[in-house]
């Protein structure tokens, strides 16, 4: 296990040099430099040429990629164009909630997408096709439902019909209830997306595994019928759920920009829209390096798990 | 090719997979799944394609006196603060939204066949940079990498396209080098090359026609995800920017005044809702018609 840790870790760096180098290039891409986009038109040339000095602009590209890398094995992420804030300090402050939303997103949706997919195969393996698909039915439907849409909708009954949840105010970690009913709805947007194609893949293995000799011994053995299917089946039905919903969390990811930006909750997604909008590159550049190294990570503790429960996957 | 004899017995059992013939195409009209998929996608192409025809309003021209107009006989889907048609507006953002879908999917499945192709065909050193350069880009979320993307080339329809098909294009590589591996070590493969058949041939006749039916199938999912992507750049204020009207932005126009003019926001989420749902069940017509595990 060890070993296979250091050889992971060592196949990591050209990945994620990669993506450096191409978050580096894609923002020297931008057309005119940063400096022309802050300055506007009312610099000099004179004081054009101090701000690019001052941000590093002014040595050559290989020089400034390299100082680049520099800077990030420092962990210093550099101070944002139009403030002039830490990046670092308003990444670390936006991160928890984000964070926050995303295992409580990952958590429910498991739950409920396990247990709905389970029944489903439960159900078609018993020959109940109806209650297999009306459940295959609304898992596709919610899937492919735009989420933005689906948030307003929600919003719609919720917030200004029902009046039962808030969709916007601050965020207050003292007040866990309140904190809680503030992200309901963003967390019931992205569990949506999330539910559909984890249950999908628990259904498809939990059917194939029902169908195996040693399920229907244990059945033969008089074992309850709920107690095969969750003890046995889901069981050895795990590792392709595992694998799926691992992936999942790149569409999760998505998910936290569009949601975070319609609930206006103050996490890493709205930083990145917003530094969009104010063409603060800098912000941009570092949130999506965040965004993709949380990517990976995320992808290679799937991969650590898929490995630790099944063992008959060599190291 | 020494691998090829326990490659061939050990594939032998999975799908052989089969060009589109018209044979296929009749059963894909007599797929359930697939002809429901058709039923509603057909009607809305039709209309974006005769818009130009049909009495529409201009989906520009404003009429204050007509605002927030709840849907009524002259105006189906209502109209929204500055009195524009909402129908004309959504029939004129999915004109987009299908322009965006279809060329995103050509793009990604003409780009996913020849590098992929060519990638798994030749494999060795060419194999590994095209593959190193792929994860790269599949270790950014794909919607994150479509905003970065769209921050550069700028707001419009075109740099949308090249944007979202840039962030597509990875997953379609990799799909058919993994296709092209597994027809590569077929019988019939090493048949044709012991007759000498130039590599090209072999490639236009042997291999891609047998890869293209889950190319088809993922090129419809990438059509539908394109659109959705599309339409969130545009809710976003990055994509396809007002007053050029896309369903997402109206959806985010229609954000403000949701309590007192549903409509604004509502109609177009049903037009995506529905483009997305009908790509899907055409892509899982094509998948049971082309697949006949799944045939039952």
């Amino acid at each position: 296990m060890k070993e296979y840790l250091v050889k992971k870790a060592w196949q990591l760096i050209p990945t994620v040099l990669g993506v450096v180098t191409l978050v580096f290039i894609v923002m020297r891409l931008i057309p005119g430099d940063a400096t022309s986009h802050m300055a506007g038109d009312n610099l000099s040339g004179d004081a054009l040429n101090a701000m690019r000095e001052r941000m590093g602009l002014d040595v050559p590209i290989w020089q400034q990629y390299f100082n680049y890398l520099l800077q990030l094995v420092r962990l210093d992420l550099g101070t944002t164009m139009v403030t002039g804030q830490p990046v670092a300090k308003l990444i670390l402050e936006a991160l928890p909630v984000t964070f926050l939303i995303s295992v409580l997103t990952v958590g429910i949706s498991c739950l409920v997408a396990i247990t709905l997919g389970t029944l489903a195969a439960f159900t078609a393996h018993k020959g109940k096709k109806l209650v297999d698909s009306v459940l295959t039915w609304i898992t596709m439907l919610v899937d492919l439902m735009p989420s933005f849409w689906m948030a307003l909708l929600l919003m719609l009954l919720f917030t200004l019909t029902l009046g039962w949840l808030p969709a916007t105010g601050s965020i207050d970690y003292g007040d866990p209830l309140g904190l809680l009913r503030r992200i309901a709805l963003p967390l019931i947007v992205l569990c949506m997306g999330q539910i559909s194609t984890i249950a999908r893949i628990t259904r498809t293995s939990v059917l194939e595994v029902l169908n195996e000799d040693y399920i229907r011994t244990a059945r033969a053995f008089g074992a309850p019928q709920l107690l095969v299917v969750f003890r046995h089946a889901l069981k050895n039905a795990a590792m392709p759920i595992i694998t799926v919903a691992g992936l999942a969390f790149g569409s999760l990811m998505n998910g936290t920009v569009i949601t975070e930006f319609i609930f206006s909750i103050p996490g890493i997604g709205s930083l990145l829209i917003g530094g969009i909008k104010m063409r603060d590159y800098t912000l941009v550049q570092s949130v999506i390096l965040v965004y993709s190294m949380l990517f990976i990570v995320v992808n290679m503790m799937t991969d650590l798990i898929y490995r630790y429960m099944d063992p008959r996957v060599k190291y | 090719m020494e691998k090829s004899a326990e490659g061939t017995l050990g594939r032998s059992a999975s799908l052989p997979l089969t060009w589109p013939r018209l044979g296929n195409v009749i059963r894909l009209c007599k797929n359930k799944q697939g002809m429901i998929g058709l039923l509603i996608l057909l009607p809305l192409v039709a209309v974006a394609l005769l818009a130009p025809v049909l009495p529409l309003a201009d989906p520009l021209a404003s009429n204050v006196k007509a605002g927030l107009h709840a849907p009524a006989l002259d105006y189906p889907m209502g109209t929204d603060k500055i009195g524009r048609d909402i129908m004309s507006r959504t029939i004129s953002g999915m004109q987009t939204s299908l322009v965006v879908g279809f060329v995103v999917a050509a793009i990604t499945l003409a780009g996913g066949l020849l590098v992929g192709t060519i990638s798994a065909y030749f494999g060795g050193r060419l194999d590994r940079i095209i593959m190193a350069i792929v994860d790269v880009f599949l270790s950014f979320p794909s919607l994150l990498l479509a905003i970065a993307l769209v921050a550069i080339f700028g707001a419009g329809i075109l740099p949308v396209i090249v944007a979202i098909a840039i962030a597509d294009l990875p997953r379609s590589i990799r799909l058919q080098r993994s296709l092209v591996l597994s027809v590569k070590s077929r019988p019939y493969i090493d048949a044709a090359r012991m007759v000498s058949a130039p590599t090209h041939w072999l490639m236009a006749r042997h291999i891609v026609p047998n890869t293209l039916a889950p190319m088809l199938v993922s090129a419809s999912i990438v059509a539908a995800s394109a659109i959705l992507t599309e339409a969130s750049l545009s809710f976003l204020g990055l994509g396809i920017t007002p007053p050029a009207p896309s369903l997402g932005n109206i959806i985010k126009e229609g954000q403000p005044y949701l309590q007192e003019a549903w409509w604004i926001s509502t109609f177009p989420g049903l037009v995506i809702f529905a483009i997305a749902v009908s790509l899907h069940l055409i892509a899982d017509g094509i998948r049971e018609v082309m697949d006949p595990r799944s045939r039952q």
